[in-house]
């Protein structure tokens, strides 16, 4: 059969886009809330107040809290407190391989941090690209899916007959189909340009990882090297072999805010234990688009500046404008918002489009649906309502679990996904008809407890002058309302379906067939 | 980064989107009760996109040619989506809130210029 342009590339779009469409959807929510990744964390950790911690202090503590865990490391590396999270992250290693252990320490004590056990925002912002799975595998996985995507995305601009006729076109009250199809039209070309750029830069994130044979070949094993040579890393030194006594991290820390005029984010100490140690800091900036990151070396024992990065030239600056840009640390509280709605548009795009796919292939009159839009269906409701259920459940447990429970974050991790079983296996037993309105209250009720829940359990009136989470609990309200507007509009679909049933004439009815 | 800037943009796009939708005949059916008279279609659109020009080039100016730019497209996905909303839910308000937000925009500059 001879087919126009079009039409494949229809069947292309339908196809593409139902494949990876649930695991997109599931990374573009988790995506979109690790833009506001640290104040989740700052939620999820009430303990701990606005402190200014000193970042030489801060050093000097985490360096000897290391160096009672593991004198004779590979490596540490220590993330210094930010006014955003009020907290020191302190990683070491015995080698390369692993295992990577981390510890949370308080800036003021350079104890292990009081404050509750959990993963805050952090899991959101790993699973939206390794889906809680192997890293490797996730982060494959991922990848697939954005390259999908990208067919998806340019696929469905060829076949979008209309687009800047129906740019602003949103039928209300007519057929279904029509409907979901003007919903996923406006969700996805108003967003396009962010759709786009969001799923080119992820896979350029990640693209070193995909695809190492390049450097792999060119530098044969050295692959430090190449970091070095394109500007990204400062020339580093091989160990003595010998042992050394590591100078004042504070005093390094010091000279580096001296030179670059503020803070480093990070400082990571190679060999501490050898007489030839290094240690990097590691600057979050310029403050521009491109996530460069300058760095600066020094000598362990003496603390003696070693070396720079070189200059980045403009392969390598513009790998790091995509990635920042995919990133978005340089947005203000404005254009943050901007980015979220975008991520928001996103996730709605996939979402109606998962829908469209199955009301487009539902069955006129009496035929029963096949098992494959069946199974269609029940993982539809089970992703689109049951995702956002489990980020709820993984906010309220948060708040109702012991904080003194052994394994305190997994559990939080636990709740999100019983969550999300719970939700899949009830769509699955449910009628559909039922099943779409009750999860999206479902999911309404739980935000809508978030704050309430937060309030009760920490004590603070959560719009008391002064408190810290008006922002969060309002975000959370605000995802309530809109889950309970879904949940009566679906409610009201399946009224609206049933009495055009009923009303729908023959002549109709042999039409739409 | 200056969040009147940002909400300057928006309000460009706004007008700019605005006055592209009642362009269309479907949208200032809706809006207005009519067709688009046939010697409003050009000034519209010209108004539309020399809106939305400007919101680029008030982005550039405020934020430079790196930050500019990024904030413009993301200004002009929040504007199309509250065109949008108008447009389907609230016709009758789109001619009002485009027009009105000429003037919110100049009230605007103040702020932006201190900023």
């Amino acid at each position: 059969m001879r087919q126009g342009l079009r039409q494949s590339m229809a069947w292309l779009h339908a196809w593409s886009g139902l494949v990876v469409g649930w695991v997109l959807f599931a990374v573009f929510v988790t995506g979109t809330a690790s833009y506001y990744k640290a104040e989740i964390s700052q939620w999820m950790r009430p303990e701990l107040g606005a402190v200014q911690a000193d970042p030489v202090r801060s050093a000097d503590l985490a360096a000897a809290f290391l160096k009672g865990k593991m004198p004779d490391a590979a490596g540490w590396y220590i993330e210094l407190p930010k006014p955003e999270e009020p907290l020191i992250t302190v990683h070491w290693w015995k080698s390369l391989e692993g295992p990577f252990h981390q510890a949370l320490l308080d800036p003021e004590t350079g104890a292990p941090t009081k404050a509750r056990a959990t993963k805050g925002g952090d899991f959101l912002y790993r699973f939206h690209f390794e889906l809680s799975m192997p890293p490797m595998l996730g982060r494959y996985i991922v990848g697939a899916c954005a390259l999908v995507m990208l067919v998806a995305l340019v696929s469905g601009i060829v076949t979008h007959r209309r687009i800047f006729a129906d740019f602003f076109t949103f039928r209300r009250g007519k057929a279904s189909q029509r409907n979901w199809l003007d919903a996923h039209n406006v969700t996805g070309v108003l967003a396009l340009p962010f759709h786009l750029m969001i799923a080119y830069t992820g896979l350029v994130t990640l693209a070193p990882m995909y695809m190492p044979w390049g450097v792999q070949t060119a530098y044969k094993g050295d692959e430090i090297r190449f970091f070095v040579e394109s500007g990204m890393m400062p020339e580093m030194r091989a160990p003595a072999g010998r042992p050394g006594e590591l100078a004042s991290v504070g005093a390094m820390v010091a000279t580096a805010t001296a030179r670059q005029g503020e803070a480093p984010e990070g400082i990571g100490i190679y060999n501490p234990g050898d007489a030839q140690a290094s240690v990097v800091a590691t600057f979050e900036e310029p403050h521009g688009l491109a996530h460069l990151h300058p760095q600066i070396a020094f000598d362990g024992a003496t603390g003696a500046v070693l070396a720079t990065n070189g200059g980045v030239r403009a392969a390598a600056t513009t790998s790091a404008v995509m990635v920042g840009i995919h990133e978005a640390h340089f947005a203000g509280p404005a254009l943050r918002v901007l980015f979220f709605l975008c991520g928001v548009l996103g996730a709605a795009t996939v979402a109606t489009g998962l829908v469209l796919w199955t009301v487009a292939r539902t069955p006129k009159g009496a035929r029963e649906a096949g098992l494959g839009l069946r199974l269609v269906r029940i993982l539809n409701l089970g992703t689109i309502a049951g995702l956002p259920v489990a980020v709820a459940a993984y906010f309220l447990a948060n708040r109702l679990l012991p904080v003194d429970l052994a394994a305190r974050a997994e559990w939080e991790v636990g709740a999100f996904f019983a969550a999300w079983l719970l939700v899949a296996l009830f769509g699955a037993a449910r009628a559909e008809a039922r099943a779409w309105p009750e999860a999206f209250a479902a999911a309404a009720l739980l935000f809508c407890a978030v704050p309430l829940v937060s309030a009760a359990t920490t004590g603070a009136h959560p719009f008391a002058a002064g408190a810290r989470f008006v922002g969060f609990d309002l975000a959370m309200l605000a995802l309530a309302a809109g889950f309970a507007f879904a949940a009566r509009k679906a409610g009201r679909g399946v009224l609206d379906t049933a009495r055009r049933r009923a009303a729908r004439t023959p002549a109709e009815e042999a039409f739409q067939a | 980064m200056n969040p009147a800037v940002t909400l300057l943009n928006l309000v460009l796009c706004f007008a700019g989107f605005g006055a592209l939708a009642l362009s269309l005949d479907r949208h200032h059916r809706d809006a207005l009760g009519s067709r688009v008279p046939a010697g409003r279609v050009l000034p519209l659109r010209l108004a539309g996109w020399c809106l939305i020009l400007a919101s680029l080039a008030v982005a550039i100016a405020f934020e430079g040619a790196n930050f500019g730019p990024v904030q413009w497209i993301g200004a002009l996905t929040g504007a199309a989506l509250l065109v949008v909303g108008l447009a389907s839910y609230r016709p009758a308000w789109l001619r009002p809130a485009a027009l009105s937000a000429l003037p919110l925009g100049i009230l605007l500059l103040p702020v932006v210029l201190a900023g």
